[in-house]
């Protein structure tokens, strides 16, 4: 059970730790990787919570592979956008 | 079922083959988006007579499966969003300049069959994925506006991923502790212990963050003022409203009694709240789109006050009030941001200043805009009236719980204030700014015809708390 | 469903459909607009006698459409509306010839007499409502009709004029709403019915009764002018001649007092009026905004405004006649809604006709007008002698019957209201009528108009001598059965059930 907590504290922290970057950090780029270390946060714990039974929960990993996928398609047009954004104001 | 099912993958099967083989975009959206309409008025004619529906997609049981659930309330909201695209659309084909481009077509498909996927979507986790698809397909419509928009778009994004991931974790908390995520069956075994509280906390907060309701509101005014008109119309009527449904639901059906009536207070106050700052805001912005974005953060307050108070006195018949709030701002506001983008494009300006003598050059569009605002301040027969007579009357049937209408009442004073602040300039005839061309009055009417409407929704009264009533009974 | 259910409906709809058409008219399409205005006042005078004499021989007019959840929407005939109805009908004839004639070459017409159109729908739908829920939607729609014509001049004044319309109406609408919302949880929306429906929940709901009754009345008193709701009028007045009479005389105004007029007679009733106390301060605002108006008209220097706040105070008697709950004052009251129409409105055409022919706007200006322009100027005569209630004016009919109800309630301070406001409404008019008659006359801005006709315009001189006319007629056969007076004694007789 200790594992689980250990583990389940890791992921809340990442997640604090991103939240907090997203709010006080100004640059797109470092706000977006402050988004990815919330979601792999929520992962983390996602995962935690899995591994308490063997085999694994298969459901939350399920839901950790579309929470993957959602992500990453997100951070690609976060990506975009970022880009565009900041060619528009150089230019 | 099959119709509901119909009426989610049309547009998305359009938005594929949109995607890749780039035909011409608007006549193909339309002949979908009406397809759409047809079989979400046969999803709930059916649903209707059947009652509530349920699909396990791919044979899966749960809790494995995806399980699509079809309610009348979710056929009506299906109808709803088909009915607005189509509108849109009709309005898009015909106004090229309030698109951004030809991807508006895919996208805005793709915007419908994420919003048809969450009103049907009986769990959590879908939930959330219906929502992530909604974000981005919204985002991705708000950056069409060009290098202007980028900037309010990626903010969007940003803060919409994080109100998912607050979601998201709760989801995660609650699985962890009851291990479903099928809506039915946790209001079953849900109790009012800490795990449960922080997870309803922290999907609460992600859900308010992405429905912009106050006081997680800022991001919206740039993203829906930024937009093109189109969009914009898209956006206030129908994506807010999709974060809303799910804080409905997560609130009215999983909450237990206890925590629901205390966290009600809060949305209470909070909608109230929603309604004088978004008002006040509303009544000094500069221009016309901020204006009218910055109104949807106070209307939002309406469905906030009737969802606070629905909870706060367990009343199922506000549920009535709630969803006539968002069904009625819908339609005004498609209507006013057609009107809007059809005044500031033939004024050649985005001020509010602008609108100087507009009665005179743009009659119909200005009409279109103080019909349509008609039903946001609540004036009979609009469906903004029914809904604020369907908030009152719960209200005024105890002495202690008149106070609230102070709320509506302030509320009604700020909507009119800064309806009127713009009705008010058309009539100005000291100087009227010039039509850069001759209008189109095509496009008018087409901005009009919501507006006109959501005037007729207090006709149809009956039929429309039969369908909505019927879920929440 | 027979021509009985749809009568009234056809009779809303007969300034509605019109008003809707001539929105769509170029501006140059000048005969067609007249010829619509007038034939849709043509066919509604046409059908509001023929739902008199339905009325009259025992008929019951009755559309209803299912509208809110347990309050349909009703449209109805019975004696107050009828009276309603035919003053509306009638002083919307006038005022359409009188539209017609001012408005001459003015641009913007469509869209002026477009609203113009809606507005008296607004009030004839108001009169015939048959429900609060009804009365509510009409209320409304009033409010959002008269704006654009309180605003058609487009001028920084007129705008502001507007906004301050708009601040008040659309507030004592939201309050409207709240008491009708109220009263609607506690007894439901039946029909309107003379002694009310609410007698049975006095003893269990008085709180919320009397904080309805509260509501509803400011809501109501915002559109009748009662102080300390009344400033919205006094500025309406930049608005064009013909938007005064129809503020003060055939629509805005009256449908507030009217709706008080309902309030108190059929949805609370005389006598759940009374248990619940809601009168005695209802009376003393009512003699306050006598009086207050009275001496703020003395004031003026504009005849304009000198006759807007005359209106304040004229139509407080109304207000005053059915806060007296009794027979013979509510008769005086009642009466008073149809004498002070036809006088105020005539007194606003014949300031019109000055301003336009002659270019005079103030008092002082008025030397000798008489001779210049002796029929506008009797007619003037005839409307300001009868508010100040000489005998045998219609003004005197309803004070004396005010006076009379005032003795018979026990209230006989109110008798030194009603003499001290004729006293000042003396003070108010006669000067002016001194100086239109036998002052020598001044010399007037040099106006087109001014050397080439004799009088005025005929289509802005007849209106005023056919309302001054019909302000005469009424006070001669006050006695008659079909007079306002024996009309406002039948409904008075239904409500007291005498």
């Amino acid at each position: 059970m200790s594992t689980t907590l250990f583990w389940l504290a890791v992921g809340a922290l990442l997640w604090l730790i991103g939240l907090h970057g997203l709010l006080t950090l100004r640059d797109a780029l470092r706000r977006i990787i402050a988004i990815n270390l919330m979601g792999s946060g929520v992962f983390l714990v996602m995962i935690a919570l899995a591994a308490r039974v063997v085999p694994s929960d298969p459901v939350l990993v399920a839901l950790v592979v579309t929470g993957l996928v959602v992500a990453v398609s997100a951070t690609a047009l976060a990506l975009r956008l970022a880009g565009s954004a900041e060619r528009g104001k150089s230019s | 079922m099959n119709l509901a099912l119909l009426s989610l993958t049309l547009p998305l099967v359009g938005a594929l083959l949109l995607i890749l083989l780039r035909p011409a975009g608007g006549r193909w959206v339309i002949m979908i988006n009406l397809a759409s309409t047809l079989a979400a008025a046969g999803a709930l004619h059916q649903v209707m007579q059947t009652g509530t529906q349920w699909l396990e997609l791919g044979g899966w049981q749960a809790p494995l499966a995806i399980r699509f659930q079809l309610s009348p309330l979710a056929a009506l909201l299906l109808l709803f969003t088909a009915g607005l695209h189509l509108l849109v659309a009709l309005y898009a084909a015909r106004s090229r300049h309030a698109i951004g481009g030809e991807d508006f077509w895919p996208l805005s498909c793709l915007l419908q069959a994420a919003l048809a996927a969450l009103w049907l979507s009986g769990d959590l986790f879908n939930l959330y994925v219906t929502l992530e698809l909604l974000s981005l397909a919204a985002v991705a419509l708000v950056a069409l506006a060009g290098a202007k928009a980028y900037r309010p778009a990626l903010n969007y994004l940003l803060l919409s991923l994080a109100g998912s991931l607050a979601y998201l974790f709760g989801v995660a908390l609650l699985y962890g502790r009851y291990g479903v995520l099928d809506i039915a069956l946790l209001s079953e075994l849900a109790e009012a212990d800490v795990t449960t509280r922080l997870a309803l906390l922290l999907m609460s907060l992600g859900l308010m963050l992405k429905a912009a309701l106050w006081p997680l509101h800022l991001w919206l005014p740039p993203a829906h003022a930024g937009a093109p008109a189109a969009v914009s119309a898209l956006l206030s009527a129908l994506v807010v409203k999709g974060p809303l449904y799910i804080l409905w639901l997560l609130w009215s059906r999983i909450a237990p009694v206890e925590l629901a009536q205390s966290a009600g207070g809060l949305f209470a106050v909070a909608g109230i709240f929603a309604l004088l700052c978004g008002g006040w805001s509303a009544l000094r912005a500069p221009y016309l789109k901020t204006l009218v974005a910055y109104s949807t953060v106070a209307q939002l307050g309406y469905a906030l006050l009737a969802l606070g108070l629905l909870l706060r006195w367990q009343e199922p018949s506000l549920s009535a009030a709630l969803w006539l709030f968002v069904l009625a701002h819908g339609l005004a506001k498609v209507s006013m941001f057609l009107a809007a983008g059809e005044l500031q494009y033939t004024l050649g300006s985005k001020r509010v200043r602008a609108l100087k003598g507009a009665s005179q050059t743009m009659p119909l569009a200005l009409f279109a805009f103080a019909v349509a605002g008609g039903s946001l301040i609540g004036l009979p027969p609009s469906g903004g009236f029914l809904a604020k007579w369907l908030l009152l009357q719960p209200l005024f049937q105890q002495p202690q719980h008149w106070p609230w209408a102070i709320g509506v009442l302030l509320g009604t004073l700020a909507s009119a204030a800064y309806v009127f602040r713009v009705v008010a300039l058309g009539f100005d005839r000291a100087r009227p700014t010039p039509a850069s061309f001759h209008p189109d009055r095509l496009a008018q009417w087409l901005a009009m015809l919501p507006a006109l409407l959501v005037w007729c929704l207090a006709l149809i009264s009956k039929p429309l708390l039969l369908w909505i009533g019927g879920v929440s009974q | 469903m027979t021509w009985t259910n749809w009568l009234p409906l056809a009779i809303v709809l007969s300034s509605l459909v019109p008003g809707l058409i001539i929105f769509s008219l170029r501006e140059d399409q000048t005969r067609l607009r007249v010829a619509l205005n007038l034939g849709g006042v043509v066919v509604k005078l046409a059908l509001v006698v023929a739902l008199i004499a339905g009325v009259d021989r025992g008929l019951q007019f009755r559309f209803e459409l299912p509208f809110l959840p347990g309050a349909p929407l009703v449209l109805q005939a019975d004696a107050l509306s009828l009276l309603f109805v035919a003053l509306s009908s009638v002083l919307w004839l006038a005022t359409t010839v009188y539209a017609i004639g001012y408005l001459e070459g003015s641009p913007l017409r469509s869209r002026f007499f477009g609203y113009f159109s809606l507005c008296v729908s607004a009030t004839v739908g108001l009169a015939l409502a048959g429900n609060l829920v009804s009365f509510l939607l009409f209320y409304e729609l009033l409010t959002l009709a008269t704006f654009p014509l309180v605003v058609h001049r487009g001028t920084p004044e007129s705008l502001r004029a507007g906004r301050v319309y708009l601040a008040y109406t659309v507030g004592g609408g939201t309050l409207l709403l709240m008491g009708v919302a109220l009263l609607h949880g506690l007894a439901g929306s039946p029909d309107f019915q003379p002694g009310g429906y609410l007698h049975a929940q006095v003893q269990e709901h008085d709180l919320a009764l009397r904080v309805g009754f509260v509501l509803l009345i400011v809501g109501l008193g915002v559109k009748a002018a009662l102080i300390p709701l009344h400033g919205w009028l006094p500025r309406a007045m930049v608005a064009p001649a013909p938007v005064s009479a129809l503020l003060h005389a055939v629509a805005v105004v009256k449908a507030g007092a009217f709706g008080i007029v309902r309030v108190v007679y059929d949805v609370y009733g005389a006598s759940a009026a009374a248990e619940l106390d809601l009168m005695q301060p209802l009376l003393w605002l009512a003699a306050a905004t006598i009086l207050y108006g009275s001496v703020r008209a003395l004031q003026q220097q504009e005849i304009k405004k000198r006759l807007a706040y005359s209106t304040i105070s004229q139509v407080s008697y109304i207000t005053l006649g059915v806060a007296l709950l009794g027979p013979i004052a509510a008769v005086g009251g009642l009466v008073h809604l149809v004498h002070q129409g036809l006088m105020k409105v005539t007194l606003f055409y014949c300031a019109g006709n000055f301003a336009e022919t002659l270019g005079v706007h103030r008092i002082r200006e008025m030397d000798g007008i008489g001779r210049r322009m002796p029929l506008t100027m009797t007619a003037f005569s005839i409307g300001a002698l009868g508010m100040i209630g000489i005998p045998p004016m219609a003004g005197f009919v309803s004070k004396w019957y005010l006076g009379l109800g005032a003795l018979e309630v026990g209230q006989d301070w109110v008798l030194l209201v009603l003499i001290g406001s004729a006293l000042l409404n003396a003070g108010y008019f006669l000067p002016l009528l001194w100086r239109g008659w036998f002052a020598p006359p001044a010399d007037w801005h040099e106006n087109n108009w001014a050397n080439e006709r004799w009088e005025t315009h005929w289509m802005l001189l007849l209106p005023a001598v056919f309302t001054a006319l019909l302000a005469l007629l009424v006070g001669l056969l006050a006695g008659t059965a079909l007079s306002p007076l024996g009309w406002s004694q039948l409904i008075v007789n239904r409500e007291f059930e005498i």
